[in-house]
């Protein structure tokens, strides 16, 4: 007998189900829908086969020494545990899962900081009608007028060109 | 332009009373402005931009020239003052009312007729045009501002869905152990089921036999039985029930 067995599911299917996005919904209900499967499977047998009414045969078979054999062996008998083969290859997924997820964090975590950034620019910068010229050259120099980078008439992106080298 | 060099600190005081705004300005101000730890705020705020002009007397007359003057003549001070001066630059010839004051009288009735009667629509289109330019530029700010909160909202849902993988592979491994148990339990029956499988069959065996037994004792002594009787008592049993018959049917018949 082995020491660890499982009679009922200890997975938190519905907190499980909060944690996943739209796109992998289907794959996680194809999952749930396998492993419900397997509960059921398990489920169908008893924990324990039902016992043998050896009187009642003894009583009734007549051939002398059959019963008495028969239950020898029947309680001789040892039902081996299935060997557990794969549960080291989800832990290995697992380890390589775990690395994916840190350097997901981590990217997930600089994005975070990136669109903090971003809004932290927003909060310094004026409002629009408060603004002066010089306050939004100052919030947007790349939009602003810049003497030292003079552009095209009617300065929009489509009519500016390279600017010829003089030969002199 | 003198009006507003004239009499700064006292139009710095009464500013605050005045904050008749616009949806546009009270938008703006709505935004929030960070600004460095070293700025005093409170003893040197950011210049608002005006959006109305300063209040005026009879069309013309800043009311800060008024109130300038209360403090040392009372109300009629400015009056006087005014009249007094207007009265000095004529008598003296300082002022000329030559052709052109009378042209000038003309122009100025002509300039409030036009403001009074064209003044205020043409302020509303312009105050809508303001306003639209400001709304078009604070969109794009707005939209930036909710596509940096959404998007820091979606990284931390999306930071949790993946250390919620942990559950994920609880469950595998729970699902290898559940099919492991399943297969042992179906070991364990098929066991029961073959052992009591056969046990039922030597009593099955053992009941089909007793029955032949049975039957082929029974059919023998039948059999036997009905060897021994011979034709003349077959007459006489039959005679004889012939007989009952009769005498039962005679005690029916009597009875009715």
């Amino acid at each position: 007998m082995a020491s660890k067995r499982i009679a009922q599911s200890a997975v938190n299917w519905s907190a499980m189900a909060e944690k996943v996005g739209e796109n992998q919904r289907s794959m996680f209900n194809a999952f749930k829908l396998k492993s419900d499967q397997y509960l059921r499977r398990v489920m169908a047998n008893p924990e324990k086969p039902p016992a043998i009414d050896w009187s009642y045969y003894q009583n009734r078979v007549a051939v002398p020494g059959l019963v008495e054999s028969f239950k020898k062996q029947y309680e001789a008998l040892q039902v081996p545990y299935p060997v557990d083969k794969v549960t080291a290859q989800v832990d290995a997924q697992e380890k390589e899962a775990e690395v994916v997820i840190k350097e997901f964090i981590a990217q997930s975590n600089r994005r975070v900081i990136e669109a903090e950034a971003e809004l932290k620019k927003w909060a310094s910068v004026l409002p629009f009608d408060q603004m002066t010229m010089q306050d939004f050259a100052e919030s947007f120099p790349d939009k602003a007028w810049n003497a030292a980078n003079p552009t095209f008439w009617p300065h929009d992106a489509a009519s500016q060109q390279e600017p010829v080298k003089a030969e002199h | 332009m003198l009006s507003r060099v004239a009499l700064k600190p006292v139009r710095s005081a009464i500013q605050p009373l005045r904050m008749t705004q616009t949806s546009a300005t009270s938008n703006a101000a709505a935004a929030a402005t960070s600004e460095s730890s070293e700025r005093d705020l409170v003893n040197f705020p950011r210049p608002v931009r005006q959006e109305f002009p300063a209040k005026v007397r009879m069309g013309f007359i800043p009311d800060d020239w008024f109130q300038f003057f209360y403090s040392k003549t009372g109300v009629t001070g400015p009056y006087t003052f005014g009249l007094g001066l207007a009265t000095y630059l004529c008598s003296k010839e300082i002022y000329i009312m030559e052709h052109e004051f009378y042209t000038g009288l003309s122009i100025a009735i002509m300039g409030i007729y036009a403001v009074k009667k064209l003044g205020p629509a043409t302020a509303k289109f312009l105050d809508a045009e303001v306003a639209k330019s400001d709304a078009a530029l604070n969109s794009g700010r707005d939209v930036s501002i909710d596509q940096a909160k959404s998007k820091i909202v979606s990284e931390k849902a999306e930071q949790e869905r993946a250390l919620a993988q942990k559950m994920l592979f609880d469950a595998k491994r729970e699902n290898v152990a559940l099919q492991l148990e399943a297969a042992y339990r179906e070991q364990l029956i098929k066991v029961f089921t073959e052992t009591k499988k056969r046990l039922d069959y030597q009593v099955e065996v053992q009941n089909v036999q007793r029955n032949l037994e049975q039957r082929h004792v029974v059919d023998w002594v039948l059999r036997n039985v009905r060897a021994a009787v011979t034709p003349e008592q077959e007459k006489a049993t039959l005679s004889q029930c012939i007989a009952n018959i009769k005498s039962l049917a005679q005690q029916n018949t009597a009875r009715i």
